[in-house]
């Protein structure tokens, strides 16, 4: 692995930490994935960091990253888009979604989800009403 | 060159208007072709059947043109402008990428001068309108309920109506316990089959194409009764000039880049904009020349004036339990046209709806899709947790008022392939609309609180709502004062004429596109009347 992967997957890593059943950003190979889709941005945000980035505890990673997020905004909210969008995209994830939620592990289609008849007792207080649109 | 393309009427975008143009007058056995910068977009290949939907809607199918930057799409400039463009080029425009929500206009929406003294009236009331509204449900398959006590009675829409879910349930009880009008929506989503349409089976991401065919879009509704009836549609063609003839008072040919890169023409009796309220006065301005010097069918100066959109305030509310929103078509539950009337009490004039949308997938629940986006770093699980699958969400939509000061442009320096100049927008939230969109956000969280939501998150104005132009070559019966006349024929160029949403007088609170079809299908049949065929 490029130090620059590494240093990129100690960045995922503090985004978006390891907690309970949800895996960390940083172990899961989206470095290459999310410097792609930053481009130029993503060796500037690496750049910006302080030495020694990866050795250092969860605060201070912390810190260090949100006084990049300060000082570059708009770079920095492309990096955070890129980095949810990898991880919630992973099959590893999403497992762990639906484990979590109960959100199914599984694409939208072709399966979609029962069209249940629509009620239409729900509607008793509003059929009740007298018309209230406007006449011209 | 090769040889100038020839047809009876010919037509510029093959997105809602031009589609259903085409339709009207190829069964009308007229010769119609119709010029499309995009092309076919194979739905039957949606990224809906992989994990990676939610990644497409923000590359491949952002709503943005200048985010998705595809090669069908113009730049638009918009650094002047709170509210960005959504505008999908392709066969069927618009409705490859939208939500389906399918409401018409109220009566009281063309009589906003009379009633209350604000804008100007249409030249044509929703009565006169009625038989193409019709029309235009019945060939794209609407599921809905009649009754609704805030709409006048109409005929029963051919599908019943899209479930609530669990979000809309609540949604619903809360909208009781205020006394508050709701009604399920109207959707251009079928909930029966149909030939060569399977019913919806409530997947959700309706914006990433529909591999059912069950959301209508224009492709799957009025392109193949076109095609059927004899009408040509010739994709990847780049329009970049309507060039006039007899001193200005016809338009002669159509100039175009076709899909190779050639420059062509096709030269017609009827020239029909379906472009969109964007692209229909770009086009006009850009073919600007010593006749029209300020741009075609621009005597009044109001080709690109009076740009309106719908304003929209975003309220979610989160809930203590599931409410699975994943679970059904976005965009198409219910609305609630409580607050749709005028009511001097507010301070405005004019009204709002709001719309239900229903829940996010979990990488717009983490970007922050209707609310905020989550924190990254220690407790970003916990509040994912928190808010994914329990929210439910109300559009605040707010009637826009025509501001002349509110317009398209072109730019002067970017262009597009072709070389015509980018659309420029400027655009400033008006003091009512501000107003509409604070008392809606109101109005809307209290129907969230009532409905059970232990939180509830306000964007005041959201940024990627920009997609309704409307208003910039506006109808009316003086030509000093208007762009095309009742039937959307323009006042200075004998021939040509415009069907798209640039002839909105107002713009309602309500999604435009049935209105915009209604009144094309109008149209369409006045062309053929005067070409001397029936519509």
């Amino acid at each position: 692995m490029s130090p620059d992967m590494a240093l990129m997957d100690a960045v995922l890593g503090t985004l978006l930490p390891g907690e309970g059943a949800w895996p960390s950003a940083g172990d899961l190979g989206l470095a290459a994935e999310v410097g792609a889709e930053l481009g130029e941005d993503g060796a500037a945000l690496l750049a910006a960091l302080p030495a020694g980035f990866a050795s250092l505890d969860a605060d201070a990673r912390e810190e260090a990253l949100r006084a990049i997020e300060a000082a570059r905004p708009a770079a920095f909210e492309r990096l955070v888009a890129a980095a949810y969008t990898a991880y919630y995209v992973d099959a590893r994830v999403r497992r762990v979604v639906e484990q979590e939620t109960g959100y199914e592990d599984r694409p939208p289609q072709p399966l979609g989800y029962e069209l249940e008849p629509f009620d239409e007792a729900l509607l008793e207080r509003q059929r009740a009403r007298q018309p209230f649109w406007r006449r011209p | 060159m090769t040889a100038a393309l020839r047809a009876t009427v010919a037509i510029v975008g093959a997105g809602a208007s031009g589609a259903a143009v085409a339709w009207r007058l190829a069964r009308a056995g007229i010769d119609v072709l119709c010029l499309e910068q995009g092309g076919w977009l194979d739905q039957a290949r949606s990224p809906s059947r992989g994990h990676g939907w939610e990644r497409a809607l923000q590359t491949r199918f952002h709503p943005d043109p200048n985010i998705r930057r595809a090669k069908e799409d113009y730049p638009v400039a918009a650094e002047d402008t709170p509210i960005q463009p959504a505008a999908f080029n392709g066969v069927g425009g618009g409705t490859l990428r939208w939500g389906a929500h399918f409401p018409r206009l109220r009566p009281s929406d063309f009589r906003v001068r009379s009633l209350d003294g604000v804008a100007d009236d249409w030249p044509v009331s929703y009565d006169e309108l009625e038989r193409w509204y019709d029309l235009n449900d019945e060939m794209t398959g609407v599921a809905g309920l009649a009754g609704d006590p805030g709409n006048p009675p109409r005929l029963a829409p051919r599908d019943p109506p899209l479930p609530l879910g669990e979000g809309g349930r609540r949604l619903a009880s809360g909208f009781d316990a205020l006394g508050w009008h709701w009604w399920p929506s109207d959707a251009a989503i079928l909930t029966r089959p149909r030939p060569g349409r399977a019913p919806c089976n409530n997947c959700g991401p309706c914006g990433v194409g529909c591999v059912r065919g069950a959301r209508a879009s224009n492709d799957n509704t009025y392109w193949p009764a076109a095609i059927a009836a004899g009408a040509r549609l010739v994709t990847g063609a780049r329009v970049t000039r309507l060039a006039t003839a007899e001193a200005g008072r016809r338009i002669g040919a159509i100039e175009f880049v076709d899909a190779t890169g050639e420059r062509r023409r096709v030269e017609s009796e009827f020239v029909v904009l379906a472009a969109n309220g964007m692209g229909t006065p770009r086009l006009l301005l850009a073919s600007a020349d010593a006749h029209h010097p300020r741009g075609l069918a621009n005597g009044s100066g109001l080709v690109g004036r009076r740009l309106m959109h719908h304003p929209t305030a975003i309220v979610t509310g989160v809930f203590d339990a599931r409410l699975d929103g994943h679970k059904g078509p976005f965009a198409c539950a219910l609305y609630s046209q409580e607050f749709y009337e005028t009511d001097a009490a507010r301070g405005c004039v004019r009204g709002v709806q709001l719309q239900m949308l229903r829940g996010s997938g979990p990488v717009a629940t983490a970007l922050g899709g209707y609310m905020r986006r989550i924190g990254w770093g220690r407790g970003h699980h916990r509040e994912f947790a928190r808010q994914f699958a329990r929210t439910a969400t109300l559009t605040v939509t707010a009637e826009d008022l025509p501001e002349e000061a509110n317009r398209v442009t072109l730019d002067p320096v970017r262009v597009d392939a072709a070389g015509v100049p980018a659309p420029r927008l400027s655009y400033r939230l008006g003091v009512n609309s501000r107003r509409l969109l604070d008392f809606g956000i109101a109005r809307a969280s209290e129907a969230l609180r009532a409905a059970g939501a232990v939180d509830v998150v306000v964007n005041p104005l959201s940024r990627q709502a920009g997609f309704h132009f409307l208003g910039t070559a506006r109808m009316g019966e003086d030509p000093s004062s208007s762009v095309v006349g009742p039937d959307g024929r323009c006042h200075e160029v004998a021939n040509l004429a415009i069907a798209d949403g640039s002839v909105f007088v107002t713009s309602g609170a309500v999604n435009p596109t049935p209105t915009i079809q209604a009144l094309a299908l109008r149209m369409a049949d006045a062309i053929a009347a005067r070409l001397g065929r029936e519509g």
